[in-house]
């Protein structure tokens, strides 16, 4: 086993410590701690028996384990920027939703949320 | 910046009703554009005298010109684009009783006659939503490229929204209340126009175009659209379509 597996093998270690935790402490889903679980505990494997990653390529068709890895990885950096992607545009609506929500409160003169006219008790009508 | 004056003698805006004015409130989404603002809000408030402009986080001194202007002055502490400035100074108008809400470009580019004949439109039950169509009136100030990108956002919503209009990212709009208080924006950046187009297809209001000439000067162009930035719109308009 050389270096670089023994660094590789203690880091998906550590994250898969992390994982467990987080997942106890329900700060983040059991289903995504299941599948992050997964994903780490092949990267593991996969970096104990590099040769056995080779095997599992063949029978899918790929000639190279370290091609099914780059396949993989590929698929999950794009998942994980999707996902990313979705947080960003919910924290910004949530921003757009703050700033604008201050901007009546700071007015000059605003009227208090809630307290304007509605249509529901309707303004005089027109001529 | 001196922008051509657009401060017509009262007696070029027709029938014009001081009352209907006074109720409709005057939405102006603001961003950086401190060298003209006051003097586009100048040339509104003597005739509308309820005008929101919603200063949107800007880095000019926009702000502090709002200041000297008879706009009520709101503003964004962060930008979050020109459909979060509209409906924030919606609300606020909203909220302060307007009976209708009209948009209005911070920059020059619309004429106060134009911004009347549809407040008067609105105002007679022509329509709920009026709307500019800048290809109804004089196009030869259009610029080529601009009219090409705006017929194919054109073509666009014909195709996905089933809505059939002349001219559907055109900044002018008047809205009475009720179509106000049911249409809000969520689109936070110029998506927002073709957000509004969806929203007003499926919303039930009458609406109605209204020819407009837009005045294309340097200032006006170098601050609107390119193809990139339609591209942009195409893209934050389709995903939010997808994911929401």
């Amino acid at each position: 086993m050389n270096m670089f597996q023994i660094i590789l093998i203690a880091v998906l270690g550590a994250l898969v410590v992390l994982t467990v935790v987080a997942g106890a402490r329900k700060s983040i889903g059991r289903p995504v701690a299941v599948l992050v679980l997964v994903v780490l505990t092949v990267g593991i494997l996969a970096a104990i028996d590099p040769d056995r990653t080779t095997v599992i390529a063949r029978a899918l068709g790929i000639d190279r384990g370290t091609d099914l890895i780059l396949y993989l990885m590929t698929l999950v950096v794009l998942q994980g920027f999707f996902i990313f992607y979705l947080r960003l545009r919910k924290v910004r609506r949530e921003l757009t939703l703050l700033v604008r929500r201050l901007a009546i409160l700071e007015a000059p003169g605003a009227p208090r949320p809630g307290a304007g006219p509605r249509s529901n008790d309707p303004p005089p009508s027109d001529p | 910046m001196a922008i051509p004056a657009l401060n017509p003698n009262q007696s070029d805006l027709p029938d014009f009703d001081p009352a209907v004015a006074a109720d409709t409130w005057i939405v102006i989404p603001v961003y950086n554009e401190g060298p003209v603002i006051a003097d586009v809000i100048g040339s509104i408030t003597p005739y509308f005298r309820n005008v929101v402009a919603v200063d949107d986080g800007s880095s000019d001194d926009s702000w502090e010109a709002l200041q000297q202007t008879d706009a009520h002055p709101l503003r964004h502490l962060v930008n979050r684009g020109q459909g979060a400035a509209i409906q924030t100074g919606t609300d606020f108008a909203l909220r302060s009783g307007a009976r209708r809400i009209a948009h209005f470009d911070a920059d020059g580019q619309h004429r106060l006659e134009d911004l009347w004949t549809m407040t008067r439109g609105v105002a007679a039950g022509e329509c709920d939503i009026a709307l500019g169509d800048r290809f109804a009136g004089d196009t030869s100030t259009i610029p080529a490229s601009r009219r090409l990108l705006l017929r194919l956002a054109v073509l666009f919503h014909r195709l996905l929204s089933g809505i059939s209009l002349n001219d559907v990212h055109n900044g002018l709009r008047v809205f009475d209340r009720r179509a106000a208080e049911s249409i809000e924006i969520t689109a936070d950046r110029m998506a927002h126009a073709s957000e509004l187009i969806d929203l007003i297809a499926h919303s039930g209001f009458r609406v109605r175009e209204y020819p407009v000439t837009i005045r294309y000067d340097e200032y006006s162009v170098a601050k609107g659209q390119r193809w990139t930035g339609g591209f942009r719109i195409l893209f934050h308009y389709l995903v939010g379509r997808i994911v929401e």
